[in-house]
């Protein structure tokens, strides 16, 4: 018995001491693009348009991006209800260009499947987590969790960030968007993507002269400089949602520290906090999920859905066509804009 | 054949001085082989804190033979420094508390001091690097004040003032006739380097990276046209062979 507990204590420390090692070395992949030893390229997956999503369309009012949570491998979603929520997206706001091809968790959007050294290790890893067992995934979530911590590092993040919003232009110029425009640009940043939209929006001001707005889907994100860049951040909760709450491992997120950029942000009036609901994080309850249904009949991904687009709306006036609606008035007043979190 | 080469007696000495424990630092001054190890923490204590701080190498875009040329140059630097520490401790230690101490012995000493510094290439973890270093420093601090009453047999008030007055000597060596020395080591490093190391952390926020591809826009558009038309086919074609596969 005490042997087994040994053994135990033996491979929980390996397992520890791997981890901590993967840890330290994760910046290297920052690191060496910025001294151009991966060269300049940036990748593309090179995903059809099915007709509503990654859709070019002449003369549209807004560009939406959408970078996902941090279980993704690729520009490719698996998820289900990613697939739906951006469905739904893009008929609620039809003449809006909407692009989610983006992998916010490589420096180049290069996907981990097509990595040079370790492409089988994370294509196992995706099947692990279709499939199963899905600790394997969970692989994919620690690695995708380390690129948020650097993004959010003082030493990396603006080096990281500034291949973000390389990376988010070229998303953008890859669906004909007119850099001289004044077309506004919507980043929604789902879960710890929200921190690697935050991060961009500093540097892509520099390179498109239109307004940026983000929308942060339960999002996890520290005190950047960016949240001074953005013409408005809709920081989206669910009360339901622990995990956004990560964001508080930032001091600057504390409001003690008067001084931080999320504080100078909010009492510039630069943030809305919008309560959606009793949502939790992700999957079912989650802000995606279209089982699970508010008070008044709508579905959990209708109502996330009619928030964003209504936002969208206010700031491009893009055309309504059979978008979902909120009984009892406008999805953002339901949403209570501004209560605390 | 671990043993045989003396490994777990490295990392049991290694583990004892990162626990601080007071009898190893007394020990290795006597058990054989005691300097070699204090030169082995030493040389992978140098390496790790060159690796923890090579961010800056980075940051000036450094190729990477160059960047393992660097990182070796401060490594051996950091080496040069243990030397300096062990003869600073070794001369208060002679002069200013009269000890009659071998230079060997503080050597011993000093160098098992670094053990907490091979753990400085954690360092680089991202968002929590910054509050371990901190804590890195504080426990090496503690290392070296608990090497130095070991080594020289002192109490803690007298080993806390023979470090406080070895840092004063290195600081005062830095800036007279250690000069020279300091001067050929940065020679060194932009030898190795092969590039001006003008670039620092403070500089990063004012630093930008204007890729080749922005530069021809036009160019850059003609070529995604064609590789979308290329990519659009294949998807097509794929679908069709899809669709027959399931009709034959």
């Amino acid at each position: 018995m005490l042997e087994t507990l040994s053994n135990l204590s033996t491979y929980l420390g390996i397992v520890i001491v791997g981890l901590l090692i993967w840890a330290a070395l994760s910046p290297f992949e920052t690191l060496g693009w910025w001294a151009g030893w991966f060269g300049e390229k940036i990748y593309v997956d090179h995903l059809p348009s099915d007709g509503f999503v990654r859709a070019v369309r002449p003369g549209s009012p807004a560009y939406i991006l959408f970078l996902s949570g941090i279980g993704r491998v690729s520009g490719e979603t698996f998820s289900r209800r990613e697939q739906g929520f951006l469905h739904r997206l893009a008929l609620a706001l039809p003449t809006a260009v909407v692009i989610d091809d983006i992998f916010p968790y490589s420096v180049n959007n290069l996907a981990l499947t097509g990595q040079p050294f370790f492409a089988r290790l994370w294509r196992w890893a995706l099947r692990s987590k279709i499939d199963g067992p899905t600790v394997a995934g969970y692989l994919i979530n620690i690695r995708n969790i380390l690129q948020v911590l650097i993004s959010a590092d003082k030493r990396y993040g603006p080096i990281y960030n500034q291949a973000m919003a390389e990376v988010l232009l070229h998303g953008l110029l890859r669906y004909n968007y007119d850099l001289t425009s004044q077309t506004p640009v919507f980043i929604i940043g789902y879960s710890g993507a929200a921190q690697m939209a935050v991060g961009a929006v500093h540097y892509l001001r520099e390179l498109i002269n239109a307004p940026i707005y983000v929308v942060s889907l339960g999002g996890i994100f520290s005190s950047d400089p960016g949240l001074l860049g953005v013409d408005h951040l809709y920081h989206l909760y669910g009360t339901q949602d622990w995990p956004r709450r990560l964001s508080l491992i930032a001091p600057g997120r504390w409001s003690i520290f008067a001084t931080s950029e999320w504080n100078r942000a909010r009492r510039q009036g630069l943030i809305s906090l919008v309560n959606v609901g009793p949502m939790r994080h992700t999957s079912t309850g989650g802000y995606l999920d279209m089982k699970s249904l508010l008070p008044t009949g709508v579905s959990y991904l209708d109502h996330t859905v009619a928030v964003v687009s209504e936002i969208v709306r206010k700031h491009a006036g893009v055309a309504t066509d059979g978008s979902p609606q909120t009984a009892g008035g406008t999805a953002m007043e339901v949403a209570n804009v501004g209560m605390p979190t | 054949m671990a043993e045989f080469i003396g490994m777990p007696s490295l990392w049991q000495n290694i583990q004892q001085a990162m626990r601080l424990d007071q009898t190893i630092f007394a020990d290795i001054q006597r058990i054989p082989g005691g300097l070699g190890i204090a030169f082995v923490i030493v040389s992978l204590a140098g390496l790790s804190e060159a690796l923890g701080q090579s961010v800056i190498l980075f940051i000036n875009r450094l190729p990477p033979k160059r960047f393992m040329l660097a990182l070796l140059i401060t490594a051996a630097s950091h080496v040069v420094g243990y030397l300096l520490w062990t003869v600073t401790v070794w001369l208060v230690g002679v002069y200013v508390f009269g000890q009659s101490i071998s230079l060997t012995a503080i050597a011993c000493v000093v160098g098992l001091a670094y053990a907490p510094q091979l753990l400085a290439f954690f360092e680089l973890t991202p968002f929590l690097g910054n509050p371990f270093s901190i804590l890195l420093t504080l426990w090496s601090m503690v290392a070296i004040v608990m090497a130095v009453r070991a080594g020289l047999n002192l109490e803690l008030w007298q080993a806390l003032l023979a470090s406080g007055l070895g840092w004063i000597f290195i600081q005062i060596w830095r800036r007279t006739i250690g000069r020279p020395i300091y001067a050929l080591g940065r020679w060194l490093q932009r030898r190795a380097a092969g590039v001006p190391m003008e670039f620092t952390l403070s500089d990063l926020a004012l630093l930008r990276r204007h890729p080749a591809w922005l530069e021809n826009l036009d160019n850059w558009r003609n070529r995604m046209r064609q590789t979308g038309l290329r990519n659009n086919m294949r998807h097509s074609i794929e679908k069709l062979v899809k669709r027959e596969q399931r009709r034959a």
